[in-house]
């Protein structure tokens, strides 16, 4: 059965701003997805119409069968969610914090304190148990939200961007915990993230967003590919002019004296590349080679229209999807 | 579970969680009491020497008692929706609201929760009124039936602080429409003088004031202990509670939309 299924999902808030473009797309379960974008791409309003927090204006949604338009409640069921901003709340412990969500999830009164207790002990927050929250560090704090999200038992888990803000170690440590639990209890991950290398690192799939509408879908060694290869950075001085042959590869761009050329076998190429350039009257100062990482995929698919000519109503509405997340 | 009852716990559990809040940190509960103890040992004391504002001889201070009960506990929850923008910005409300908890009863825990915090206000000015020998009926039933009017009181107007809340959106806008709504409630309604005392106008905006009804609720229990017009005053302030209550619960997406 599939986690997540949704067709030609669409938002268009009452601005008249299109959040989310007539989107399909489905999650197996026991994945971890991940839902990258650039700011004001789309990607809390998706995660929005799943968790059943707005309606979408078109399309439909399934989580795990059932229709999250007309069960809404049902489908809450069976979610956590885990929201950007730090949400827990500092003027309770964090016991508190976790038995307030343990009955908002109508969590059976028997199983309730073992859960709790549990979810403690899995995040390491036991000791701190009874401290207010608002004494946490930022890394606990996230833990703690992330163990309330779990005193439900989901089977569908969404995280808006959960290492934002935390520094190296706590941002390992939650990235492990997110891994640990997807493979310890088959919970199925949503994830939305700004950082590449968390995405690379954590997600089976995952999809880049942009203006509204996947750019792309896939495992990230795909998606990596897709980008066509090495990426060669050559200092270049001196003048000289020539196009380049396709079987030393492609210029991506030529500035200040920086020419970045993409091409499949880097290592190869650089003799080649630099025996090339200097036939034709330039000093090769430098070569470096780099191998496509998931910025490189997100540049190309995220960043792409931004450089080609967007229109001026698509670059305002992505300005004002950032204010509303401001807001 | 069926519904009504869902409702009904996860109501519960949030006014819990606001009674927890209050045990680890009771400060602000001490520091409302400042302004009703004022009005009374002031206010009070100083309309005390006009013969013949409180009728029925009563005294002035006697009078106004039940007012500043009133007034203190709109104070509390005309700023519940304050506190609901805030959660909304902190990302509490999206988390509750990703519960199965049904909507209705995020709204109705709010509103209990201000509920919470006018039962406080409504000891404090008890003890007030012991204190400085204000003399008020303490009849056991009396008391519970008090309680009971500011319970739904506070729910009725955080309700509406809610509603608010879902069109106004920022704690600045909130801030301004609290101040806005407050006073002329107060002083448009009997909390402080007589409606007889009023311009003709007035009167009839303040027979639409559910201050007014409150004021007079607590009044008859509190000082007359003659009920003919309870029936009344419950009915009117009951039909705004859940008109208010529907209201916020229905508004309500608006805020995270």
């Amino acid at each position: 059965m599939k986690a997540i299924e949704a067709s030609s999902l669409t938002k268009v808030y009452s601005d008249g701003t299109k959040a989310v473009d007539d989107i399909s797309f489905s999650v197996d379960e026991g994945e971890i997805f991940g839902l990258l974008g650039p700011n004001g791409a789309g990607k809390t309003t998706t995660i929005k119409m799943i968790t059943t927090l707005a309606k979408p204006t078109a399309g439909e949604i399934k989580v795990f069968g059932v229709d999250a338009l007309r069960s809404p409640q049902e489908v809450r069921q069976l979610l956590g969610f885990v929201p950007q901003a730090i949400s827990v709340d500092g003027d309770l412990t964090g016991y508190e914090n976790l038995l307030i969500f343990a009955k908002l999830f109508f969590v059976d009164h028997q199983q309730r304190k073992e859960r709790i207790q549990g979810a403690l002990e899995y995040f390491g927050l036991a000791d701190r148990a009874n401290d207010l929250v608002k004494h946490y560090s930022g890394g606990m704090m996230r833990r703690l939200e992330i163990a309330q999200a779990l005193v439900n038992r989901p089977r569908l888990l969404f995280l808006d961007e959960p290492s934002i803000g935390l520094d190296p170690y706590s941002r390992r440590q939650v990235i492990d915990q997110i891994k640990e639990l997807n493979r310890e209890f088959g919970t199925t991950i949503f994830v939305t993230t700004h950082d590449m290398s968390e995405a690379d690192e954590l997600c089976h799939r995952l999809a880049i967003m942009n203006l509204g509408k996947f750019a792309i879908v896939g495992a990230p060694g795909e998606l990596k590919k897709s980008v066509g290869g090495d990426v060669l950075t050559v200092k270049v001085s001196g003048s000289g002019g020539a196009e380049l042959p396709t079987a030393l590869g492609s210029v991506v761009s030529l500035e200040d004296g920086v020419l970045k050329v993409l091409t499949v076998d880097g290592e190869r190429a650089i003799p080649r590349l630099t025996d090339y350039l200097e036939d034709r009257g330039f000093v090769v100062e430098s070569v470096s080679l780099s191998r496509p990482t998931l910025d490189d995929v997100f540049m190309k698919y995220a960043k792409a229209p931004l450089h080609k000519d967007v229109g001026f109503r698509e670059a305002r509405s992505s300005r004002r999807s950032i204010a509303r997340h401001a807001r | 579970m069926n519904n009504v009852e869902r409702v009904a716990s996860s109501a519960m559990t949030i006014a819990e969680m606001e009674a927890r809040k209050i045990r680890h940190d009771s400060t602000e509960l001490w520091m409302r009491c400042v302004q009703p103890a004022l009005w009374l040992l002031i206010f009070g004391e100083v309309f005390n020497a006009i013969r013949g504002l409180a009728p029925g001889g009563y005294s002035y201070m006697q009078y106004i008692a039940p007012g500043v009960l009133a007034q203190s506990v709109l104070f509390v929850a005309i700023f519940y929706g304050i506190t609901i923008v805030w959660e909304r910005d902190v990302g509490l409300l999206t988390k509750m609201l990703s519960t199965p908890s049904p909507r209705l009863s995020v709204v109705v825990g709010k509103a209990l929760s201000a509920g919470v915090r006018g039962i406080f206000q409504g000891i404090m000015i008890f003890a007030l009124a012991l204190i400085i020998g204000v003399n008020l009926r303490f009849d056991p039933l009396d008391v519970l039936g008090v309680f009971i009017v500011v319970v739904l009181f506070a729910m009725c107007f955080a309700s509406l602080s809610m509603t608010l809340a879902s069109f106004l959106k920022t704690r600045d806008r909130m801030m301004g429409i609290g101040q806005a709504i407050t006073i002329p409630l107060f002083f448009g309604s009997n909390a402080i003088y007589p409606v007889s005392l009023m311009p003709k106008w007035l009167q009839v905006v303040s027979a639409y004031n559910p201050l007014s009804y409150v004021v007079d609720a607590m009044r008859s229990m509190l000082l007359t202990g003659d009920y003919s017009g309870l029936p009344m005053d419950m009915a009117a302030l009951l039909i705004a509670t859940v008109f208010f209550i529907a209201c916020a619960a229905l508004m309500l997406k608006r805020l995270i939309e």
